[in-house]
This record gives C-alpha cells, sequence and structure tokens, in this order.
C-alpha cells in the first residue's frame, strides 16, 4: 500500500501546507451545527432529567407539560421501545422502567421556545423507588452490589465483548500469557501498586447540540455536531426500527469533539422528539453543565498493578487488574475495557502477564470514548510503576525503558510480533531533548525541580472491520473534489485529506477541495472519527480512489496517444509522457474527454474515482487467554518528557518544559503532527494537575468551568517541543499511523515521575493539585 | 442534587430609571422582585443558574455620577458605581495612590470580564471570595448608599454580614466607593490562590498593607485582609496587632501570620479543604507580610538616598 503512485517527487505529502479550513474558521465564516437556520418551524427541545443515580419510575405524569401553551411535543420512555448502542445495546433513548444516573433521560419536550420547553420540564411529574446507588465500580463488581442492568444477559453484544450475566460486569477482558505465578519467585524486585484515575470530561468548546426533522413519510434528517454521522445513521435507525436508507445525518463544522460526539448520546433524543411533531424540525442544545453530566465523560479508573524484574532489570512478570468505572451504561465503553486488557503490558516485552480488565455498571455518568481510549487512564498507573521498579534495582529509569521497551519483532502481550517501531528513537529523542540526568538549580530557595519520563502505545480500537471509503471527481477547470465521510474535529484531517489526494493524483494541493459539510446521503461511508484512524484509514481509501480516478485519466490520454499508459504520469495537474514528452493539463479532458481523430468521437468523459479500504487481517483472540495472531492493525508509540517545579510553601506545580517524541510513521503534514503533539500535552497536562468531575452520590458537584478547572495557555510550559519519528507503517498511506491521541497518553505518569524526582512523593492518582501536593509533602514530613 | 439550570436566561424586564430617586422608588416599589445591576456578571450568571429569579433588573449604570471616577489630592478617591475593573485599573491616580487596589483587580478573571465588572458590584455582591474586597478594606474604604432618603455613607468594615449579606437595605442604591487617602509610604501586595493560573475563584486570597507609624510601637502598621476562609472578609485583627506591637523581623512575620491562620474558620468545599486552606493563610500571610516589608524597607532606603 506504501508508495501509491509515483514516479514524481513534487508530492505535498509530508509538507507542512497550511490548513484548508483555516480561514473560514478564522473569519467565522465556518458554519457550525448551531449556526443553521430553520426558520419559525424550528421547536426547541428540553430534558426531563432524572433527579436520582438509581432509582425505577413508577409514573410520569406530563399531562401538566402537555398543556402548557406553546408546547407541542411531550415524549416518554413508553414511545421507544428499542435498544441502542455501539458495542452492546444497553440504552433506550428515553428511560423505561429505571434510572441509573443522575442526568439520565426521562421525557423530552418540543416547544416554540426554549425557555418554555425548560417550564414544560418543569411540569413534568416521575414518581420514583428510589433504590441504592452503585458508586464504586470494585463494589459493583462483587457479588453485593445491587444489579443495575438485570437483562444484561439477553444485551445484543459484538463477539468480541464479553458480560457477565447476573453481575454488574459489562465485559470482562482476559489475558493469560506464561505463568505469572512461578515468575514471582525469579523477580528480584517487585512493585504492587493502586491507583485511581477519576473521571474527566471532554470540555469542547461546543457542546451538543442536533437538530432533527422527520417528514410525513418517517424520513429522518438529523443535522449535528458529530464525530459519527455514519454509525448515527446506522445505530437511531436500528433503534427507531426504521432502514438506514430513511436515515440522513448531516455534520457540519465540529467545535471540538475529543471523542464525546462519537457514537450516539443525545441525538437520539432530538430524533425521538421531532418523531411525534413531524415536518418540524427540533433542536436540543445542551448547556454547559448537562455537557458535564449527560454526555460521555471519561470512565473513572482503579487499577492495581504488581510489576516485577530480575537484578538486570529484564521484565518479567505483571499482574494487572482494571475496574473501570463504566457508568450506567456501557454501550461504548465495554470496548475500553477491551482494549486496555490487549495493552495491559504497556510498550514493553513481558514474558509472563495475567490482566483482568473489567467494565462495571454504576450510576455515574456513561463513560465513554476520549481521546486515549483507556490508554492515559491505564499508563497514568503502569508507567509510574516501571519507574519504581527501576529505581528499586539501582537502574535509571530510562535506561530501564531502554531495555524493556517494545523493539521491532519485540513478543506482545497477545502473543503475536510487533511491526516496525521507533519507540527506541523517541526514546533517546525525548530524553536527550529533557536534559535527562541533569538537573538545573530551582528559581528560588522554597522551589524544587524534577524531570520525568514516561513512554505509551496505543492501536485504534475499533471493530476488527471498520471500514473507509472516499471519491475522488474532478471539475472542467482541473481542481479535485475528495469525498470523505470522516470529520475534521479541529486536527486537521480535510487538510491531510487533500494533501494526500493531491500527492496520489499528481495535482497540486491548492486545487483540492473537501466536499464538505458530511452527509451521509452523498458522503463516502466511514465508520467513525475516532481511534486516531482516519489519516490512516480514510487515507488509503482516498489514495485508492484517486488511484482509480488516475487510471481513467490515463487511459483515455494513453488511447488518444496511443501510448503505453506505464510512460505517462500525472504531475502539478498536467498528464505527460516521459516518452514522448507530449503533455496535456487535466482540464476540460476530465470533464469532456478528449476528441477522436477526424470527427470520430469521443474517449473518456467525467471522471470520478472511488476506493474504499478495510483492513480485512485482524483476528480475533482467545476468550479465556486474550492471545491470538493480530489483535489491531498496528501500534503508535511515543515518549514524553517534563521538567517542572514545586512550590513548597503552596505545592503548585509549574511545567517548565514538556518534551514529545512519536513515531508516525510518516508524518503527511509535519506542522499539524506537531500541533497534535503539543495540543495533546497540554490536555494530558490539563488532566494531570486539574481536571476531575468530582462525584457525590452520584452527582457531579462541579458541573461547569467554575470549578472544573482546564488548563489555559498561561498554565502551559513556554517551553513546548515536539520530534517526529518516522519509521513506516506496512499498511498505511506512505507508512503513516494516527497520533491524534497518542500524545495526552503518556503525560500524566511524565508529571508524576516528575513530582517524585522533585520532591519523594507519590500520589495515589491525579489530579496532581497543589493541594494534593502540598498535603503529601506534609503527610510524608517533607515540609512542616 | 442537580440544579436545572436555564438553558438561556429567563424572561426579565429591563428597566433604566434617569434619576436617583426614580430608581429607588422603583426598587422600593417591587421590592420582592426588583434588582439593581451594573456589569451583571454576578447577576446574569445567578439567573441563569435558577438562583435569582427577578422581574425586573433595574440598570442604575447610567444615574448621574455612577460612570465618574475622581481624585481629591485632599480627601482621596471615588469611583462611580458603574465604573469598570479595566478602568479602575488603567486610571492614573488609581496606579499611583492605590496601586494595591489595581493589583486586585488585575486578578479579577479575565480582561473581557473586567470590562463589565465593577468593583462596586463586587463589594454589593459580598462573597467571601471577592478579590477587590481586601484592598478596599484596607484602604479603609466608605460606600455612598443612596435612597429615597437621602445619602449614607458606610463603613465597608461595617458592611459584611455574610455570604452575600449586607446591610444595604430594599430600596437602597450603592452610587460610590470612596477610599480615603492612603497613609504616606503605604506598600501592599495581594496574593491569589486560584487551582490554576487563570481567572479562577480564590482558594485563598491575602491583603497585605503596610505603613510606617511613628505612633506604632512597632513604628509600622499594618492590614490584613483573607478572602474565601470565613463568611466575610475576615481582618486579621490579632495578626495586624501583633506586628505594630513588636519589631517587624521574619519571626513576628511569622507570628502574625499564624496569628491569621488561627483566626480563619474555612470550610471543606469543591475547591478545597479547610485543612489546606488554613496552611495557606499561614504560608501565604508570611509571604505577603514579607513581601510588603520588603517593599517599606527599600522605600525607605530610596528615602535616605533621596535626602
Ligand atoms: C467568568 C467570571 C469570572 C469571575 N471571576 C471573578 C474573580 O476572579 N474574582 C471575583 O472577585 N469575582 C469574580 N467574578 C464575579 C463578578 O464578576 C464580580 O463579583 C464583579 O465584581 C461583579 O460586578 P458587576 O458589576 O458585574 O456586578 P452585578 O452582577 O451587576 O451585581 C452584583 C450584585 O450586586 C448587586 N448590585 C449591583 N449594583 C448595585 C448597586 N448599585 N447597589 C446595590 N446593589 C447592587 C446586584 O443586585 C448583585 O447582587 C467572576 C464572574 C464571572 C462571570
Amino acid at each position: 500500500m506504501n508508495e501509491p503512485h509515483n514516479k514524481v517527487s513534487i508530492s505535498p505529502v509530508g509538507e507542512n501546507k497550511p490548513r484548508i479550513d483555516a480561514r473560514e474558521k478564522v473569519t467565522g465564516a465556518a458554519i457550525f451545527a448551531d449556526d443553521l437556520q430553520f426558520g419559525s418551524a424550528l421547536l426547541h427541545a428540553r430534558i426531563k432529567r432524572s433527579p436520582h443515580p438509581h432509582a425505577l419510575i413508577k409514573k410520569v405524569d406530563v399531562s401538566k407539560a402537555r398543556a402548557l401553551p406553546g408546547v407541542k411535543a411531550v415524549v416518554t420512555g413508553e414511545d421507544f421501545p428499542g435498544y441502542i448502542g455501539l458495542y452492546l445495546q444497553d440504552r433506550y433513548i428515553f428511560c423505561r422502567d429505571r434510572v441509573r444516573y443522575i442526568g439520565d433521560p426521562v421525557a423530552g419536550v418540543a416547544a416554540i421556545s426554549e425557555e418554555i420547553a425548560h417550564q414544560a420540564v418543569e411540569l413534568i411529574e416521575v414518581e420514583y423507588e428510589v433504590l441504592p446507588p452503585v458508586l464504586d465500580p470494585e463494589f459493583g463488581a462483587s457479588a453485593q452490589a445491587p444489579l443495575l442492568h438485570p437483562d444484561l444477559a439477553k444485551y445484543v453484544v459484538a463477539n468480541f465483548i464479553f458480560p457477565e450475566g447476573g453481575t454488574n460486569i459489562s465485559n470482562h477482558f482476559k489475558i493469560r500469557k506464561g505463568n505469572v505465578e512461578e515468575a514471582w519467585g525469579q523477580c528480584a524486585a517487585v512493585i504492587e501498586r493502586k491507583y485511581h484515575v477519576p473521571h474527566i470530561q471532554h470540555v469542547p468548546i461546543e457542546p451538543h447540540v442536533a437538530t432533527a426533522r422527520v417528514d410525513e413519510t418517517g424520513e429522518i434528517t438529523l443535522w449535528g455536531s458529530s464525530q459519527s454521522p455514519f454509525a448515527q445513521r446506522n445505530l437511531i435507525a436500528q433503534s427507531m426500527g426504521i432502514s438506514q436508507s430513511k436515515m440522513r445525518v448531516i455534520a457540519p463544522f465540529v467545535g471540538g469533539g475529543f471523542g464525546c460526539k462519537a457514537g450516539v448520546s443525545m441525538e437520539a433524543l432530538a430524533v425521538a422528539i421531532a418523531s411525534q411533531v413531524k415536518g418540524r424540525p427540533v433542536k436540543l442544545l445542551l448547556t454547559r453543565e448537562e455537557e458535564f453530566y449527560t454526555a460521555f465523560v471519561r470512565q473513572g479508573l482503579t487499577a492495581y498493578f504488581k510489576i516485577g524484574c530480575d537484578e538486570k532489570g529484564r521484565l518479567l512478570a505483571m499482574e494487572n487488574k482494571f475496574y473501570w468505572d463504566g457508568g450506567a451504561y456501557t454501550e461504548y465503553g465495554v470496548n475500553i475495557t477491551r482494549a486496555s486488557g490487549y495493552s495491559s503490558s504497556g510498550p514493553y516485552e513481558v514474558p509472563n502477564i495475567k490482566t483482568d480488565s473489567y467494565c462495571v455498571y454504576t450510576n455515574h455518568p456513561v463513560g465513554g470514548p476520549m481521546r486515549g481510549f483507556g490508554m492515559p487512564e491505564m499508563h497514568a498507573g503502569l508507567e509510574q510503576c516501571i519507574d519504581e521498579l527501576a529505581h528499586a534495582i539501582g537502574m535509571d529509569a530510562v535506561e530501564f525503558r531502554r531495555r524493556n521497551c517494545l523493539k521491532t519483532g519485540s513478543v506482545l502481550v497477545t502473543g503475536s510480533q510487533m511491526h516496525p517501531t521507533g519507540l527506541p528513537q523517541c526514546i533517546e529523542k525525548a530524553a536527550e531533548a529533557i536534559g535527562w540526568g541533569w538537573k538545573a538549580a530551582p528559581s528560588a530557595p522554597n522551589k524544587r525541580r524534577g524531570k520525568g519520563l514516561a513512554l505509551m502505545w496505543k492501536a485504534p480500537a475499533m471493530p476488527p472491520n471498520a471500514g473507509s471509503s472516499a471519491w475522488v471527481e474532478l471539475a472542467e477547470d482541473g481542481s479535485v473534489s475528495v469525498g470523505v465521510g470522516g470529520q475534521d474535529i479541529g486536527q486537521g484531517v480535510f487538510t491531510v485529506a487533500a494533501q494526500m489526494a493531491a500527492a496520489a493524483l499528481g495535482v497540486p494541493y491548492e486545487s483540492v477541495r473537501v466536499a464538505t459539510p458530511v452527509d451521509t446521503r452523498y458522503s463516502p461511508y466511514e465508520w467513525q472519527t475516532v481511534a486516531s484512524r482516519l489519516t490512516w484509514s480514510m487515507g488509503n481509501a482516498i489514495v485508492n480512489a484517486a488511484r482509480d480516478a488516475r487510471q481513467q485519466i490515463l487511459k483515455t490520454v494513453s488511447e488518444a496517444w496511443e501510448e503505453s499508459p506505464n510512460d505517462l504520469d500525472i504531475v502539478n495537474g498536467v498528464v505527460i509522457s516521459f516518452k514522448t514528452e507530449r503533455e496535456i493539463p487535466l482540464k476540460n479532458l476530465v470533464i469532456y474527454g478528449l476528441p477522436k481523430p477526424d470527427g470520430q468521437g469521443w474517449r473518456g468523459g467525467p471522471v470520478v474515482g472511488r476506493g474504499s479500504f478495510m483492513p480485512t487481517y485482524v483476528t480475533g483472540l482467545d476468550a479465556e487467554t486474550g492471545q491470538g495472531e493480530r489483535a489491531v492493525v498496528h501500534y503508535t508509540t511515543g515518549a514524553q518528557a517534563v521538567e517542572l517545579e514545586i512550590d513548597l510553601e503552596t505545592g503548585r506545580i509549574e511545567i517548565l518544559k514538556g518534551v514529545s517524541a512519536f513515531d508516525v510513521g510518516k508524518a503527511i503534514n509535519p506542522e499539524l503532527v506537531k500541533a497534535q503533539m503539543e495540543g495533546g500535552f497540554v490536555q494530558g497536562m490539563s488532566s494531570a494537575l486539574f481536571e476531575s468531575l468530582q462525584l457525590r452520590n452520584g452527582a457531579v458537584q462541579n458541573p461547569s468551568f467554575v470549578d472544573y478547572r482546564i488548563a489555559t495557555a498561561v498554565d502551559a510550559p513556554k517551553d513546548l517541543q515536539a520530534y517526529i519519528i518516522e519509521v513506516p507503517q506496512d499498511d498505511g498511506p506512505w507508512g503513516a499511523r494516527g497520533i491524534g491521541e497518542h500524545s495526552m497518553v503518556p503525560t500524566i505518569p511524565a508529571i508524576a515521575n516528575a513530582i517524585y524526582d522533585a520532591v519523594g512523593v507519590r500520589l495515589d492518582g491525579p489530579p496532581f493539585t497543589a493541594e494534593k501536593v502540598y498535603l503529601a509533602m506534609v503527610d510524608a514530613g517533607i515540609i512542616q | 442534587m442537580i440544579r436545572n439550570t436555564h438553558p438561556t436566561l429567563p424572561e426579565f424586564e429591563y428597566i433604566r430609571p434617569q434619576s436617583v430617586g426614580e430608581a429607588c422608588d422603583f426598587l422600593t416599589r417591587h421590592a420582592a422582585d426588583a434588582r439593581p445591576f451594573l456589569g451583571g456578571t454576578d447577576v446574569f450568571v445567578r439567573m441563569r443558574d435558577g438562583v435569582l429569579n427577578p422581574k425586573y433588573l433595574v440598570d442604575v449604570k447610567a444615574l448621574p455620577g455612577m460612570q465618574e471616577i475622581r481624585f481629591d489630592p485632599q480627601s482621596g478617591l471615588t469611583i462611580g458605581a458603574a465604573v469598570n475593573m479595566n478602568r479602575v485599573i488603567a486610571a492614573a491616580e488609581t496606579r499611583e495612590h492605590y496601586p494595591l487596589l489595581a493589583d486586585a483587580c488585575r486578578s479579577v478573571a479575565s480582561y473581557q470580564l473586567r470590562s463589565r465588572a465593577t468593583v462596586v458590584g463586587n463589594i454589593c455582591n459580598a462573597s467571601p471570595a471577592g478579590d477587590t474586597l481586601g484592598a478596599c478594606l484596607a484602604f479603609n474604604g466608605v460606600l455612598h448608599i443612596q435612597s429615597s432618603q437621602g445619602v449614607r455613607q458606610e463603613l465597608l468594615s461595617n458592611f459584611f454580614r455574610g455570604p452575600g449579606k449586607t446591610t444595604l437595605q430594599t430600596g437602597e442604591i450603592a452610587a460610590a466607593l470612596f477610599l480615603p487617602l492612603p497613609h504616606a509610604g503605604s506598600q501592599g501586595v495581594y496574593i491569589k490562590l486560584g487551582r490554576n493560573k487563570l481567572s479562577d475563584l480564590s482558594l485563598v486570597g491575602v491583603t497585605a498593607l503596610g505603613y510606617p507609624d511613628p505612633g506604632a510601637p512597632s513604628g509600622y502598621r499594618f492590614r490584613l485582609i483573607l478572602a474565601s476562609v470565613a463568611p466575610t472578609p475576615l481582618i486579621a485583627k490579632q495578626a495586624e496587632d501583633c506586628l505594630a506591637a513588636q519589631p517587624v523581623t521574619p519571626a513576628s512575620i511569622q507570628e502574625a501570620a499564624r496569628l491569621a491562620s488561627e483566626a480563619c474558620a474555612p470550610i471543606d468545599d469543591v475547591r478545597g479543604s479547610a485543612r489546606y486552606r488554613k496552611q495557606m493563610v499561614k504560608n501565604l500571610s508570611a509571604r505577603a507580610l514579607t513581601s510588603v516589608w520588603e517593599k517599606l524597607n527599600r522605600r525607605g532606603q530610596n528615602d535616605i538616598s533621596s535626602d
């Protein structure tokens, strides 16, 4: 698949092309879902939500709400019996019999204004029988816990997810490799630790918004801020009991996703309500508070690690137990549990390993995908254990990682072999750039400095057969339109799509446009914009589509010129012959074709190339051992290092420097790759220092930016460096792999290791707030 | 429990009176459901949250004198209630005579917010976390309050009664803040501890001001006022007295900081624990007082050299 074209060196791949959407976004011209105008027919929706973390619904009385002037529809779960969910169908659109988290939708209203809808919601009376909640995943997994999904065993589920009916465990992923029990005896040092990683939220600048219209024939149109228009078409259609062809999703620009706009969350609510007011568009815009506790959140994690090595520092054994706090519904979260299981060794070769990764239902907000898909949470503890283990045998932590890290051909936790990887180079680069082994004096007597480093790996987590498709169409002027179904969520993928299409076809980048907004009626299929998979998977589809178009063009020209297509190429929008040095620009020819001599007719015609891509080589894993031939398509690897300073009088941490080095296979657009590394570092840093959803009895105590703090530009280190390593990927376009999520995976442990280096304390989990650091220093007797 | 916040602002009627009399009348007549506002940065947020639900919002920004900022070299600075914080910061008189107030204003939120938010609004809102309250107290600020009965003047040290509670009566409007001339040689510091660097509310705020006073045994008087560690801004009287009574040394500063920490009664909340806040009062009071003391000494040296 690599080297898809080309005899030519003029290629925009690898160049820092300006972002294709920059002008629109900077000038404010870009259209987002909330900008769309629907005129006076528009109705506004608000949702009646459960105030209890766990209760049975005894009675819903909507009569007063219905009677309120201006109210056009009130719906409840009675109206919508279908389940919905991505990997596990465990959710109704509106609750029917039971509520499982504070915020669970019980009824919905459409009215002529948001305020009237709000008032109507207040008039809905719901009688509950309150039940004891599950607020901790470890307790939830135990036999004492109340059952939250008595029907778990009956739910429709993907064949690689293993729910345990009769419990709250909606997925149990296992690794059994080698013999852990025997290995402990050979270990010179063993570290055993427990960590807790709290829930956080994605906090996109643009909250979730969806507008739905159902016409008289039942055809549905949904406009939304979405990472997954096609998955939404599929899942909502299934749940509503209609054909996918009757559902159309239009997805304009997205103001930040980070995973929370993947799959289906509130969009189904808008569709369901709209189905009761045919012909009228119904808009649902979440408030920031609702964004915090009713959209997807990142699951909490309680993790146990036991890791041992021999006296030479060779990792011998690992025993890991992960209790994922999946929340009320784990339709998406079950696969996070799986991903963390098949990656549970971290980026290391470990001969003996036993992992149990449990997805547990709790009465917390619904866990879902977030940048990193379980990897930041898992690495948070693992990469601290690695540091501690190195210290325990008196070895430098970087040297320890050098020895144990995955190299090309290493045996993976799932039993297969590592593909070519630049992880060792990433370590060297990060260590060198941070000045590993050298400590500068603190900036003031009451401060302490430290450095820390951590590694990561992550594969795209998805069904084995997640597909992409693309088309490439040319206009009279020779300009190119690329149709894709993936979404630009700020990561720059439209730019990269245009670069790849231009390079594969042989036209200048500037003459390529991406056909947006994504519209499931006209755009080609894409599974979802998740898993850092677009540059790689959609990229492969684009290359195939461009190649198809190219063949059509070269066929026409070669016939006209009576030359072999092998002697022809397209360079800079011009078909050239290496043999005869003839040339002809693409314009006109790509629509009208070329005339045959002497008025004998024409050849060719409008050029439309099509291409698709689906990995066909991912195999299953044994349910008992987690072993298999190829668990995933590939792993992106990398390293981060930080230097920080801690104020002994307040506990405040200042990140002075952050360094990232990732092996992206091939940087299609190096500046965009670096931007991902920088952005990921800052988001990782924010989750390390500030972020947590403070849950009490299932209620989020800080559902707004007043008390959910995130890093701003001034919190970011002034010195932020990013290094690109390129060891090509065999199944990627030009050798590319993903980088979108990876850059926030190792940040928490890199910072934790630096805190330890600075003051000698370890905390049981993020966020490492000034308060926690300060009090830990007091408790450790470091300060009085 | 969750609060069902309004998707947008609830409905209200906007009232813009032309005179103080008209405004006070209106507020008196609609005592239960009218509210004055300035920048609205507290009012609108609380309305959307469903905490406040006024039928009428009375915009008092256009009333005579409300937009004025006036300095009288004989008496002091008068800041009209509607003067926003960016104007307070930008005013030459503030910078020259009350730099502590400018610093405190600068610690509030962001530039954008400060172009709406007012110092008087900060005072009337009476949040213990209000960042400008300490500076205004340290300068012995006086609030000019208008009502149908006329004008009354209230010392700020008497004004705060609890979170969101003040001595303001129905129908009264705060018209201006008056800050008397500071004592000669005053030096001040505001330290705000937020969870991250920009635009957080104070977890702890420490305002310290010092000036030479030959009448004090130590030769100096200090003001020390704490934010977010009591139901109202807390004047750490014992700490202030401690530094007046004995020579100012690193040890007496530590002792004053300890007294301040003892005097405060913080609570546990989502922002932080009482334990941490208490310790931060100690550490940051010491830091603030030390910094003021250094400034006082630097100034002293300059005075000598300029003799
Ligand atoms: C994003 C954000 C960040 C913030 N950050 C900070 C911060 O860092 N530090 C901080 O201290 N505060 C902060 N605040 C709170 C707020 O901005 C300040 O309290 C501000 O000073 C209020 O001034 P205002 O003019 O907007 O007051 P308004 O909202 O207009 O009024 C505040 C209160 O005073 C009453 N009132 C107003 N005018 C009068 C009057 N003339 N007479 C009698 N009563 C009156 C109102 O009814 C209301 O109760 C923040 C607010 C927001 C929205």
